[in-house]
C-alpha cells in the first residue's frame, strides 16, 4: 500500500484529499505546515511514496520545504498543489525540486493520475535498485531503459540518475526532462523559449531567464569545470547547445 | 526569487539616492569654499544645488514608495488569488467526490456543510474586494437609515460566534449609555461590514485563546464609540496608523501565518470616515493585545 503525505493548511481541502486518496487505497497522513512536514520526512525519516505539497503554507512555504528536502537528499516525489499558477511560480516550483505541479482548483481525476504516475515511476526505480531487472517485470514501461553516455558520464533516464566517475547524482523529473530535450537536439541551438514550451509546457510569456538556473545546476552535474562548459554551451542571445563531445559513443 | 530581486532593487535605489545626495552636498560645500568671493554666483549656485538636492531626495523617496507599493500590490494579488481559488478548489473537490465516490449519509452531510462554509468564505472575499473597490469613491451615496448601534454590534457578535465556532465566554459585550440609546444615521450594511471586519481581526490575530470584549458607549451628546479590545498579538506602535492603509499588512512572524488581503481595516476606515466618524487603534506593543475604537456621530 502506498503512503502519501498531504501538506496543506486548508483543512477542508486536506480532508477532501484524504477521503479520495484513501478511497484509492493509499494510506494518508496530513500535516498543516512546512516544519511538520520536514520533521516527519527528515527527522523521523518516515517513508512516503509521494507528497502533495501546498505552496502558501504558514511558516516555511512549499518552495522552501521542497528545496530543503532535496538538499537533505530526500528524493521522494513531490507534487505541488497550489493556487499560484503564474508561469514564474510554476518554474520556481520545479526549480525548488518539485516533480509535478498542479493548479487549484484541480480536477480530481487529473490529480489522481499525476500522483499515480509519480508513484509508479518511483516503484520502477525502487525495483531496479533492489536488483529486479528493468525488463520483464510486471509494470514494465513501454520503452527499454534509456541510457545516454558521453564523456565518461552516464545518464539513466529511467532511474533519474546521472553517474560520473566521481559521483552519482539524482535528477528531478524536470532536470531529466531538460537534459533529455537538450540531448535530443544535440549539436543544435535550442532557444530558452523552446525549452520552456517543450519541457515545461509553458506557452505564456515567461521570464525565460528562469531557465538559466536550471542550466547552472545541470552544468554542475555534467561539466568538469562548470565555469568553462564543454558540453552545455551558451549561445549568446539565443539559448543553449548541447555537445556530447569527442568521446561520445554514437 | 521575485521578492529578493525587488529587495535588491530597493537597496540599490536607497544606496544610489544616498550617494547622490552625499555627492551633491560635497560638491556644494567644496564649491562654496573655492568660490566664496563670487557672492552673486555663489548664491545662485547654492539655490541650484539646493534644488538638485531636493529633487534627488524627492525622486528617491518616490521610487522607494513606488517599489513598496508594487510589493504590497503583488502580495495582495497573491492573497486574493489564494482566497478565491482555495474555497473554489475545495467545493469542486467535494462535488467531484460526491459524484464519483459513494460516501455514507453522514459523510455526505459533512461534505455539504464544508461546501457551504467554503461558499460563505468565497462570498466574504468577493464582498471585501468589491467593498474595497468602491470604498475609494467617497462620493458614492450612502443609503442612510437610523440604526441602533448597540443592537447592530450584538448582531455582528452573534454572526462572528457562529462563523468561527466560538464559545459564549470568548466574546463579551457591554453597553454604557447616557440614558438614551445610541443611534447612528448611516448605511447598515456598510457599518455591519466595518464592525465585522474588526471582530474578524480580533479573532484571527488572537494567538492562543480568543478573548474579545466589545463595548458600545456614548461619549457625549454628539458621539458614540464602539471599542473592540482583544488579547491577541498586539501591534507595534510604529504600525498603528499604517495598518489602515489599503493592502498594508504589518510584517512579522505571526502575520505570515495568518492569511489576509490587507483590505479589512482599509474598508473599516473608509466606511467610518464616510459616516463622518473616525477609527483608531491602540496597543501596548507586540503580545499586549490591541483595541480598536470607532467613533461615530449620533443621529
Amino acid at each position: 500500500m502506498s503512503g502519501v503525505l498531504v501538506v496543506e493548511d486548508e483543512k477542508h481541502l486536506a480532508e477532501g484529499l484524504r477521503f479520495n486518496l484513501e478511497a484509492e487505497g493509499y494510506t494518508v497522513d496530513i500535516v498543516h505546515d512546512g516544519e511538520a512536514a520536514l520533521s516527519l520526512l527528515l527527522d523521523e525519516q518516515r517513508p512516503y511514496d509521494a507528497i502533495v505539497l501546498d505552496i502558501m503554507l504558514p511558516g516555511k512555504d512549499g518552495f522552501t520545504v521542497a528545496s530543503e528536502l532535496r538538499t537533505a537528499g530526500q528524493f521522494v516525489p513531490v507534487l505541488m498543489l497550489t493556487a499560484r499558477g503564474r508561469p514564474e511560480d510554476v518554474l520556481r516550483g520545479f526549480e525548488s525540486g518539485a516533480d509535478d505541479y498542479l493548479q487549484k482548483p484541480f480536477e480530481l481525476s487529473v490529480l489522481m493520475a499525476r500522483l499515480n504516475a509519480l508513484i509508479r515511476r518511483r516503484e520502477w526505480f525502487q525495483k531496479d535498485r533492489d536488483g529486479v531487472p528493468a525488463v520483464g517485470r510486471e509494470e514494465t514501461p513501454a520503452n527499454p531503459p534509456e541510457i545516454f553516455q558521453f564523456d565518461g558520464r552516464t545518464i539513466d533516464f529511467d532511474n533519474l540518475e546521472l553517474r560520473t566517475p566521481s559521483q552519482t547524482v539524482r535528477l528531478t523529473l524536470m532536470e531529466a526532462g531538460l537534459l533529455r530535450y537538450l540531448i535530443e537536439h544535440e549539436g543544435k541551438v535550442v532557444s530558452r523559449k523552446a525549452m520552456l514550451e517543450e519541457v515545461w509546457g509553458l506557452n505564456e510569456d515567461t521570464d525565460t531567464r528562469a531557465i538559466d538556473n536550471f542550466i547552472v545546476r545541470l552544468r554542475k552535474y555534467i561539466e568538469k569545470e562548470p565555469s568553462q562548459p564543454r558540453h552545455l554551451l551558451t549561445v549568446r542571445g539565443v539559448g543553449y547547445r548541447f555537445v556530447a563531445g569527442p568521446f561520445a559513443p554514437k | 526569487m521575485a521578492v529578493s530581486g525587488r529587495r535588491k532593487s530597493v537597496i540599490f535605489f536607497i544606496t544610489l539616492g544616498s550617494f547622490l545626495v552625499a555627492l551633491a552636498i560635497a560638491l556644494n560645500v567644496g564649491w562654496i569654499l573655492l568660490n566664496w568671493r563670487q557672492v552673486a554666483l555663489l548664491v545662485l549656485g547654492i539655490i541650484f544645488f539646493m534644488v538638485i538636492i531636493v529633487g534627488v531626495v524627492l525622486n528617491t523617496t518616490f521610487l522607494i514608495r513606488e517599489i513598496r507599493r508594487n510589493e504590497q500590490h503583488d502580495a495582495f494579488i497573491n492573497a486574493v488569488t489564494h482566497e478565491l481559488k482555495t474555497p473554489l478548489a475545495s467545493i469542486r473537490l467535494y462535488l467531484e467526490t460526491l459524484k464519483t465516490r459513494n460516501p455514507s449519509e453522514a459523510q455526505r452531510e459533512n461534505f455539504y456543510d464544508i461546501m457551504l462554509a467554503d461558499s460563505d468564505r468565497l462570498l466574504h472575499t468577493v464582498e471585501q474586494v468589491l467593498r474595497a473597490g468602491h470604498a475609494g469613491h467617497s462620493r458614492r451615496r450612502l443609503n442612510p437609515t437610523i440604526i441602533d448601534i448597540g443592537e447592530m454590534v450584538r448582531e455582528c457578535l452573534d454572526l462572528t460566534r457562529i462563523r468561527y465556532n466560538l464559545g459564549p465566554e470568548t466574546l463579551h459585550y457591554g453597553e454604557s449609555m447616557d440614558g438614551e440609546r445610541a443611534r447612528v444615521a448611516g448605511d447598515a450594511d456598510e457599518l455591519r461590514a466595518a464592525v465585522s471586519n474588526l471582530l474578524d481581526n480580533a479573532n484571527k490575530y488572537s494567538d492562543k485563546e480568543v478573548n474579545v470584549s466589545v463595548e458600545v458607549s456614548t461619549l457625549d451628546e454628539k458621539r458614540v464609540a464602539v471599542r473592540i479590545a482583544d488579547r491577541g498579538i498586539g501591534i507595534p506602535s510604529a504600525q498603528l496608523r499604517r495598518i489602515f492603509k489599503r493592502f498594508y499588512r504589518a510584517p512579522g512572524l505571526f502575520m505570515s501565518r495568518v492569511k489576509g488581503t490587507g483590505l479589512g481595516l482599509f474598508i473599516v476606515r473608509s466606511v467610518v470616515e464616510k459616516h463622518g466618524g473616525r477609527v483608531f487603534a491602540e496597543s501596548a506593543g507586540l503580545g499586549q493585545g490591541s483595541t480598536f475604537t470607532i467613533q461615530l456621530p449620533r443621529a
